[in-house]
């Protein structure tokens, strides 16, 4: 078994970088976008698994076979994809640039997108992230400064959280609201 | 499809709150059992965690200045913080009446040797490490926690308490703990602090007061009479805190520099002779008191020339 610092390590430095690569390469070889984000988890899921037994010298074409063989292996148990659609997965064979990473990003330029990604969010949702990242204050410390409950607040910091790192790893930077709520409203509709 | 999105909804609620004050053994039992029940929660979780530590840039936008709120707590303290005679005075004092009333008086000093190092519980629970030739003074009474570091250098994991500050007063800084561990070095007039986790508030005592910084998890802040300087790199922090292992890290610095910090572990001390020498690069992992397998390395590794004079060791090219 690899010890597990290790083996956050490695995801740190040679798997989440190849993130974006990662998701344009599911969303080229799956039809229905709503599955993107369960597929890519699987597929890290996967990775982690097979990496705790024993980590593999070559992450990237060692993410793409496994990110190809799960999207298979979901297209036939679903048979939501034509054979076509297989067939051509197959036929990729191995290829080098298949995930092809990013260019690094410098520290001002990640500093750039961070900005942007920032503003891409709703103004308080914003305003909680600035609070936290370039303040620093604590959830109860932004409850006292903007005169806000702390449940509301932890519910704006977690969704301007993780829209922020969508965005910071290649993705739109839009909000989601967990899949919980629109049931509640139905509900409520009733 | 909604677990993917629902579990990266409950990993950033866990990230947030691992960050928040009050993070207690049993959170993080939670927090573990969470990350073991299935891996996707783990992935999930990582992938969080590198999206935000990404964001940290944003640190760099933060204003010199920490904005104070008259009503707050911390007002209080950073009064307190521009007069430190006044403050020990009144620590004093209050530490005195609190001994006649209520007996809770704690007052140590702790000291280690040249190439020591050693760990202190204080009452509250907190810990502190002492590394080499170090001399601290620590006061705990029910007010108040507060570390006069006189010499040397202490790595504080602090235990959370809302009710009773923690001030490490170092030479012409004062450093308040807002929930944390970190560490702090004097060297004559010089402090720096490193922050592992969690958040620092250093304030300036001199007559001409720079602006109080906030610090955070991976910063770096070297303060030498009026300047001071702040760099952030999560890998540094814990490179300058390998001493806990017994071990001295050093990340491409010049054998003067690398020299100087052996000496501070050691009786035997390295002199560097020569310019050349002085400005060789040194990275890498070192046992901090075994200065001879040091030497040996720049002598096999370097081809530099080295002449053992018993207390000396004099290292030219």
């Amino acid at each position: 078994m690899i010890d597990e610092a290790i083996l956050k390590n490695w995801f740190f430095t040679e798997i989440f970088p190849l993130d974006a690569a990662l998701t344009r390469f599911i969303r080229r070889n799956w039809r229905n976008e709503a599955d993107v984000a369960d597929l890519r988890q699987d597929i890290y899921a996967r990775v982690y698994a097979s990496a705790s037994e024993r980590l593999p010298l070559q992450a990237k074409p060692f993410l793409y076979i496994t990110a190809r063989n799960h999207l298979i292996n979901c297209a036939k148990r679903a048979k939501i994809v034509s054979f076509e659609h297989i067939a051509d997965l197959d036929s990729l064979g191995f290829p080098h640039d298949a995930i092809t990473p990013d260019r690094q990003l410098t520290a001002r330029e990640e500093l750039y997108r961070a900005q942007e990604g920032l503003d891409r969010l709703p103004p308080r949702c914003r305003e909680v992230v600035m609070l936290r990242k370039i303040e620093g204050l604590s959830t109860r410390e932004t409850s006292e400064r903007l005169g806000v409950g702390i449940d509301t607040i932890e519910q704006q910091l977690v969704h301007g959280m993780r829209a922020l790192v969508d965005f910071m790893l290649g993705g739109s930077g839009k909000i989601r609201r967990k899949a919980a709520k629109p049931r509640v409203s139905i509900k409520r509709n009733l | 499809m909604k677990s993917a999105l629902s579990r990266e909804h409950t990993a950033t609620a866990w990230l947030l709150r691992r960050e928040e004050e009050g993070w207690s053994a049993g959170d993080h039992a939670l927090l573990e059992a969470w990350l073991n029940a299935d891996p996707r929660n783990r992935v999930a979780f990582y992938r969080m965690q590198f999206g935000w530590q990404k964001a940290d840039r944003l640190a760099a936008l933060r204003e010199p200045v920490v904005p104070v709120r008259a009503d707050s707590a911390r007002t209080w303290w950073r009064r307190r913080g521009f007069g430190p005679a006044f403050a020990i005075a009144a620590s004093l004092a209050l530490g005195a009446v609190i001994v006649w009333h209520l007996g809770v008086f704690e007052r140590h000093t702790y000291t280690t040797s040249v190439g020591g190092r050693s760990e202190v519980p204080l009452s509250d629970g907190t810990k502190i490490e002492l590394n080499t030739d170090t001399r601290l003074r620590a006061e705990v009474n029910a007010n108040s926690r507060t570390v006069w570091l006189e010499n040397g250098e202490a790595y504080f994991d602090v235990a959370h308490d809302a009710t009773r500050p923690f001030v490490v007063h170092g030479g012409t800084r004062n450093i308040t703990v807002l929930g944390t561990k970190f560490s702090v070095r004097r060297d004559g007039d010089r402090v720096d602090v490193v922050v592992l986790e969690g958040r620092v508030r250093v304030d300036d005592l001199s007559p001409s007061p720079q602006p109080t910084v906030v610090i955070t998890r991976g910063d770096i802040a070297v303060s030498q009479g009026a300047a001071l300087k702040i760099t952030h790199s999560e890998e540094h922090a814990v490179d300058e805190l390998s001493w806990r292992q017994g071990m001295l890290t050093f990340n491409e610095m010049t054998l003067v520099d690398a020299a100087a910090e052996f000496n501070r572990y050691n009786h035997k001390q390295l002199v560097v002779v020569d310019p050349r020498a002085a400005a060789v690069h040194i990275g890498g992992s070192f046992d901090a008191t075994n200065v001879e397998a040091f030497v040996r390395l720049l002598k096999q590794g370097f081809g530099l020339t080295v002449e053992d004079e018993g207390n000396v060791i004099r290292i030219s090219r």
